[in-house]
């Protein structure tokens, strides 16, 4: 009989325990459903950034180089242009006429952003640790390498670095660019002009010998001259990774670039064509010699969009 | 259906019958009626004060929504946002009811049953099972778990009822529980690496609480327990409230408006009407603008504020804050992008 009551007692403070438990859940739940976000979403931090509220993106790119970023008949195209169409289109920006394409020079470019002339550069921008401490970059969106390009008379001479270093040749690159510096490491003395473009006119006017850049800037030469020109493949041993520059006073800005190149990573890697895809293939796909990918985005930050919750497979 | 009138009998049972006019039927017409008022009265109520809250407080404002949004359509668009909370609050009453009527049946007859109890004793269970189906599919995945100590109290499910050995009936509940936690153990694992504690503790203690959570309580908590919850439970309606009030009746859109030849200007807000000559648009930043229609340019509908997710975990790819019909929904048109235009700024 005590034994019984003693396990009703039991029972019935088990009971009363869970009821109490559960109420307490069920008001936690309550609770936490109308607390602020723990995350910050996009629109947090487009609020943020200095671009809230401007009724055009200015972004900078290069207008002479084929393939990445140029100007034919007053309309932009190349790769990273359509890249810079889709980040714009992601913070709101969507079409041309909301966005001003201000053409920058590769040594422009830091300049321009540090002036406030350009919100964003998508202009075959390399990240360096130099550059990190002027610019803040996200990305990388694109990563290649750095190649020589000779006239096709000079294709079977000028084959190694070695040959790069003998004084009859003179190589060309533009000023401000990762090439001139890692030229300067291997000794190879080099003529410095503006843009890739003019040495490009340069070997054509017979003033230089060879010129030296990213391999996508050098494919979309290559692209206008197919019969002209050669690429070298030279072990430079030094991977370009392309990003995009963000003034280095506007973190949130940068995040959000992060963040859209991260989406479209992500598309792209769930088999569904992505913006990149669609600007990789459009642009520079048949004229790179390996098929390439796109890299994943670095220190993307931990946002939430109106679209998470949509099916990922 | 009007009750005779009579003095108010407050608690004791002790009043004679007089010609065959039963206290307790009377109290059970009461109670009838008063939950049924409530079932009714609450949403229509509520879909009438949103229009005045939605017009931003200006007279001239709702009466132009009043004459632009229709019976049918304000109770749909109603329903659609305050289902959740609806479901809410009758499984929390028949739950709890439920609880409490079973520990008052051991109670001496004198002892006044509470509302709660009065109202679970009157609802067919039929309308009980419904508001549980209601909740099942419309509430966040996220606070789904709670429904099954819920359900369990609401019907007094014990494990007893599993089976009558007490082994199978272990090994029943084990099963149940093994198969419970492989369909959510990558999302456990994800909750403990976002830090997500309260998800993990939602996620986990439910089902075992579920296990304990039939059966009388002792005496001394029934009183306390029922005033207690009954305040809590028209607190929660209140405070939950708020936010149903404050929801849109009409859906949000951005319109690009070109007003001069070149000008083009987007405009937040919720189409109120259409006609040959004007767009009526109530602005989300307040007051209403008539846009001749050969202005418009283009126009997107967009997701509110309201709408961002607040958690990055998912169930077998279904987001915990989409309840089963939102997460169905969205397997049915999977491709969603937030239209460029929305992310302008207000």
């Amino acid at each position: 009989m005590n034994d019984t009551s003693a396990r009703h007692r039991v029972r019935s403070v088990t009971t009363t325990l869970a009821v109490a438990l559960t109420l307490t859940l069920a008001a936690a739940a309550g609770c936490e459903n109308r607390r602020e976000p723990s995350l910050p979403s996009v629109r947090d931090k487009l609020r943020e950034s200095h671009i809230d509220g401007q009724a055009k993106i200015k972004i900078g790119v290069a207008t002479t180089e084929p393939l990445m970023g140029e100007l034919r008949n007053g309309k932009h195209s190349g790769f990273d242009v359509e890249i810079a169409r889709y980040v714009a289109s992601y913070l709101g920006y969507e079409g041309d006429q909301r966005i001003e394409w201000v053409s920058v020079t590769t040594e422009d470019r830091i300049p321009a952003l540090q002036g406030g002339v350009v919100d964003l550069v998508v202009s075959s921008f390399s990240i360096t640790e130099e550059r990190e401490k002027l610019v803040s970059f996200a990305g990388p969106y694109f990563v290649t390498t750095q190649e020589v390009m000779v006239p096709t008379r000079l294709r079977d001479k000028i084959r190694t670095i070695e040959d790069l270093r003998e004084p009859a040749y003179k190589v060309c690159t533009s000023g401000g660019s990762t090439t001139e510096a890692e030229l300067a490491k291997h000794d190879v003395k080099v003529l410095v002009v503006k843009e890739v473009g003019d040495c490009v006119k340069g070997i054509r006017e017979g003033r230089y010998d060879a010129v030296s850049s990213d391999e996508t800037i050098l494919a979309g030469f290559l692209s206008l001259y197919p019969t002209e020109f050669e690429i070298v493949d030279m072990p430079f041993g030094t991977s370009e990774l392309l990003g995009i520059g963000v003034p280095i006073g506007d973190p949130a800005l940068r995040d959000l670039v992060a963040f859209a190149l991260q989406k479209s990573y992500l598309q792209g890697r769930n088999g569904i064509s992505s913006p990149w895809i669609t600007a990789y293939t459009r642009s520079l796909a048949p004229y790179l010699k390996a098929e390439k990918a796109q890299p994943q985005p670095l220190n993307v930050p931990a946002l939430v969009d109106f679209d998470d919750k949509a099916p990922t497979r | 259906m009007t009750a005779p009138a009579v003095p108010q009998d407050l608690g004791a049972t002790t009043v004679p019958v007089r010609d065959g006019w039963d206290p307790a039927v009377e109290r059970r017409t009461r109670a009838s009626q008063s939950f049924w008022t409530a079932v009714v009265g609450v949403p229509a109520i509520f879909s009438v004060l949103r229009l005045g809250v939605e017009a931003g407080g200006e007279l001239q404002t709702t009466l132009l929504l009043v004459a632009n949004v229709g019976p049918v359509n304000l109770l749909a668009g109603f329903l659609t946002t305050a289902a959740r909370l609806l479901s809410t609050s009758l499984v929390a009453v028949f739950a709890l009811g439920a609880v409490l009527r079973v520990s008052v049946e051991r109670m001496p007859p004198t002892v006044r049953r509470p509302l709660f109890v009065r109202w679970a004793d009157l609802t067919p269970a039929w309308f009980v099972l419904s508001s549980f189906l209601l909740a099942l599919v419309t509430w966040q995945l996220l606070y789904l778990p709670l429904l099954l100590p819920a359900f369990v109290a609401a019907f007094q499910l014990t494990p007893a009822r599993l089976h009558e050995h007490p082994v199978p009936r272990t090994l029943i509940v084990v099963t149940l529980l093994a198969g419970y936690g492989w369909l959510l153990a990558p999302t456990l694992l994800d909750a403990w690496q976002q830090r997500e504690l309260l998800a993990l503790v939602l996620f986990v203690a439910p089902p075992l609480l579920a296990l304990a959570v039939t059966g009388p309580l002792p005496g001394a908590v029934i009183r306390p327990l029922a005033s207690v919850t009954e305040a809590a439970v028209l607190a929660m309606l209140v405070w939950a409230a708020l936010p149903v009030i404050t929801t849109p009746v009409l859906p949000l859109t951005v319109t690009t408006v070109e007003s001069s030849p070149g000008v083009t200007e987007d405009v937040r807000g919720h189409v109120v009407t259409v006609d040959d000559v004007n767009m009526v648009l109530l602005q989300e930043r307040g007051g209403v603008r008539y846009v001749p229609v050969d202005d418009v340019r283009a126009q997107v509908l967009c997701p509110s504020e309201e709408e961002l997710p607040r958690h990055r975990l998912r169930i077998r790819d279904y987001h915990v804050e989409d309840s089963l019909l939102e997460g169905l929904g969205r397997r049915v048109r999977p491709v969603h992008r937030t239209d460029a235009a929305c992310r302008t700024p207000r």
